[in-house]
């Protein structure tokens, strides 16, 4: 096949993007415009799909080299990517007409984001990383702006920028010391010097430290997690989704080939001299902080954005077993960030259908009692909590299971456990919520909220819901996608 | 490296390093923009020891021609009187720390560049190496491919910029826009009277 097919996916999101941009100049109807962009979304992960099914092996993917590696592991993202990226289209299509916040430039701004994750997951060389890792992120700080008239999200944006930028600057010193040790910028050309002994050296390690800043930073893991609740709560609640589900699994794609593939010789990725034991520390810092944090939120949106940086530490406890079960824990890190894209989006996305203009659900005083005035909207919200928590017979119970197997199997016994006991404390605070929903009745006099009605977000949250189960009671055919992800990305 | 090329490197490495020192700690907006000229007057002339002189060129044009002089336009509009007010929380930790990072920076530099005496050279650079046409044939042509990703990343920038500055400010005032506003307001009183003066 040829070399337009294999890179579709891409193409298919640009052109798209390009052509709603230029619909919104010349059209009155905003209301297509999340149509448009979800049916862009959605056609670049079939057609990364269709690659995935057709194979590339006729294709000349060698001649993008070093710059782009189109292969299983790149393929999966550019569907995960998509996937997520379609859900908060259609939360935006429902959200912001909603909110008055019904601007077009928004949809523009969330696929070229989506590009800019999906160029992340693809890069194979520091140059290309580093694109991609902007576009994104300047797409994530501008959709933090969005709502430029409340402080909240202004000064939830300037954190993130401002943070943002800093990490992006550590991590450009890390890379320029690495080029300058090993004289190149391809990632496997940097492997090929690790192994031939540039790894030993002084500025090996330091590079290695500064990069894995910017790579912790990325998916927000403690401590360069300040910017996070705020920039959380600050955004616009589809932009929110968005930046916990795309954003986050741009930075875990280019955390895996950057570490796996750079730094996957012996020496860096050893117990003694490596990243494992940097990253396992963040892993339990990360996972205790947030979720010791979160039960103390009384606002929903925090505590879902203190949630998300627990489920950064739980994925990183799989990045560390990557060290001794490859192929293994690196499927179930895959097949986490697909659990979790599901259940966060669905999420996200109950909480928009619990707010209307004027009266967004934000604290949990908002949402006591509306499992009783309105279980059609309670009812989902429910179950994607539960997800989130990993009770059984839902995606993230499988999604935790994994993980843990893979910790376990690798002989990171202490690591499984203390993940388990945070998954247990976890389980406290989305339970609290399902209590204050059910249980409770609103105070007397306070504003009772109302759900909004729209076609957009009862779509994402079905679809949502449906994977939520699908994932959850036969996760088999996608954990074997994952598994063959993982295969394609060489250690 | 010749006596003279040694003299010429440290030069403009010492100058650099003390613009960039002047433009991180000058409380005067304006003598930080002019210390940030300094520091981009002498990484051109770096450049230029390095045989990129398309490059050295391109430095000057763009950022001492263009942003510093950005630079400059904003602090004029934002009058000379706003400045941030002095903020000594933490300036003891801040020190130790980026004095910390400097340190081990250093310290690692140094190790590096000692282990590296041994390590095989980096391949030598073609005569034309700097020039416009190398410059063109590695940018159009082995890189093509980030080149052309690139246009993402200013695309999103533009669209982003759009979008930010297209939505409606906030209402509140804080406590940044206080200061301005009223910057401007003793900026204007002030002004008046001196013009006055001036025509009598």
């Amino acid at each position: 096949m040829s070399l337009i097919f294999a890179l579709s996916p891409l193409i298919v999101v640009t052109v798209g993007a390009l052509l709603l941009m230029l619909a919104e100049a010349f059209s009155k109807n905003k209301e297509g415009l999340a149509v448009g962009s979800t049916m862009v979304l959605t056609a670049g992960g079939a057609f990364a799909g269709a690659v995935w099914m057709k194979g590339f092996e006729g294709a000349d993917v060698e001649s993008l080299a070093p710059w782009l590696i189109i292969d299983r592991f790149s393929l999966f993202f550019f569907m995960l990517l998509c996937l997520g990226g379609a859900l908060a289209t259609l939360l935006a299509g429902g959200y912001l007409p909603e909110h008055r916040l019904d601007r077009g430039e928004f949809y523009s701004l969330l696929l070229f984001t989506t590009l800019g994750a999906m160029i992340l997951s693809a890069a194979g060389d520091l140059l290309t990383v580093f694109l991609g890792l902007e576009t994104m992120s300047l797409g994530a700080y501008c959709m933090t702006a969005f709502r430029r008239a409340s402080v909240r999200s202004a000064e939830g944006a300037l954190k993130y920028f401002l943070l943002g930028s800093f990490a992006a600057a550590i991590m450009l010193y890390g890379f320029a010391l690495l080029y300058g040790i090993t004289g190149t910028t391809s990632l496997v050309g940097i492997s090929k010097a690790m192994r031939a002994g540039a790894s030993h050296g002084p500025g090996a390690i330091f590079a290695l430290i500064l990069v894995l800043v910017g790579l912790i930073f990325k998916v927000s893991g403690v401590p360069f997690h300040m910017w996070t609740p705020d920039a959380y709560e600050g955004a616009p609640t589809p932009a929110t989704t968005y930046m916990s589900v795309a954003v986050k699994s741009g930075g875990f794609a280019m955390m895996l080939r950057v570490l796996i593939t750079a730094f996957g010789d012996p020496q860096s990725m050893s117990w003694g001299s490596g990243w494992p034991p940097a990253l396992a520390l963040v892993a339990v810092l990360t996972m205790t902080v947030a979720n010791l944090t979160a039960g103390q939120q009384e606002s929903v949106k925090r505590m879902l954005a203190y949630s998300s940086i627990a489920h950064a530490g739980y994925l990183l406890v799989g990045v560390v077993a990557i060290m001794r079960a490859h192929e293994q824990a690196t499927a179930s890190v895959l097949f986490y960030l697909l659990t979790y894209t599901v259940s966060t989006a669905g999420a996200f996305g109950a909480l928009i259908l619990c707010g209307r203009r004027g009266a967004e659900a934000v604290s949990l005083e908002d949402l006591a009692g509306i499992g009783k005035r309105h279980p059609a909207a309670a009812l989902p919200f429910a179950l994607f909590l539960l997800s989130l928590a990993g009770v059984p017979p839902t995606a993230g119970f499988f999604g935790k299971w994994f993980i843990f197997r893979a910790a376990m199997d690798s002989g990171f016994y202490w690591l499984t456990i203390i993940a388990f006991i945070n998954s247990v404390i976890g389980a406290y605070y989305y339970l609290r919520v399902l209590v204050f929903m059910y249980m409770r009745e609103p105070a007397a006099g306070a504003p009772v909220a109302t759900p909004m009605r729209s076609g957009y977000v009862s779509t994402a949250l079905l679809v949502s819901a449906v994977l939520v189960l699908a994932l959850g009671l036969c996760p088999s055919t996608s954990l074997d996608v994952a598994v063959q992800a993982a295969t394609g990305l060489g250690g | 490296m010749s006596t003279v090329a040694n003299l010429y490197f440290y030069l403009c490495g010492f100058i650099a390093v003390c613009g960039a020192m002047i433009a991180v700690t000058a409380a005067n907006p304006v003598r930080g923009a002019m210390g940030l000229l300094t520091m981009i007057l002498s990484v051109a002339g770096l450049f230029l020891a390095l045989h990129a002189q398309f490059l050295a060129a391109i430095q000057l044009i763009v950022y001492a021609g263009a942003i510093v002089v950005l630079f400059l336009f904003v602090i004029m509009l934002l009058g000379p009187s706003a400045r941030a007010p002095r903020d000594q929380r933490g300036s003891v930790s801040r020190g130790f720390f980026s004095g910390l990072f400097v340190l081990v920076a250093l310290v690692t530099m140094y190790l590096s560049a000692r282990a590296a005496v041994h390590a095989d050279p980096l391949p030598m650079a073609d005569n034309d190496f700097g020039g416009i046409d190398a410059f063109a044939k590695s940018l159009f042509g082995e890189a093509l491919i980030p080149f052309e990703l690139s246009s993402a990343l200013l695309m999103v920038a533009v669209i982003g910029a759009v979008a930010v500055a297209r939505g409606e400010a906030s209402k509140v005032e804080t406590p940044a826009a206080k200061r301005l506003r009223e910057a401007r307001a003793s900026f204007e009183t002030g002004a008046a009277p001196s013009t006055g003066e001036a025509a009598e």
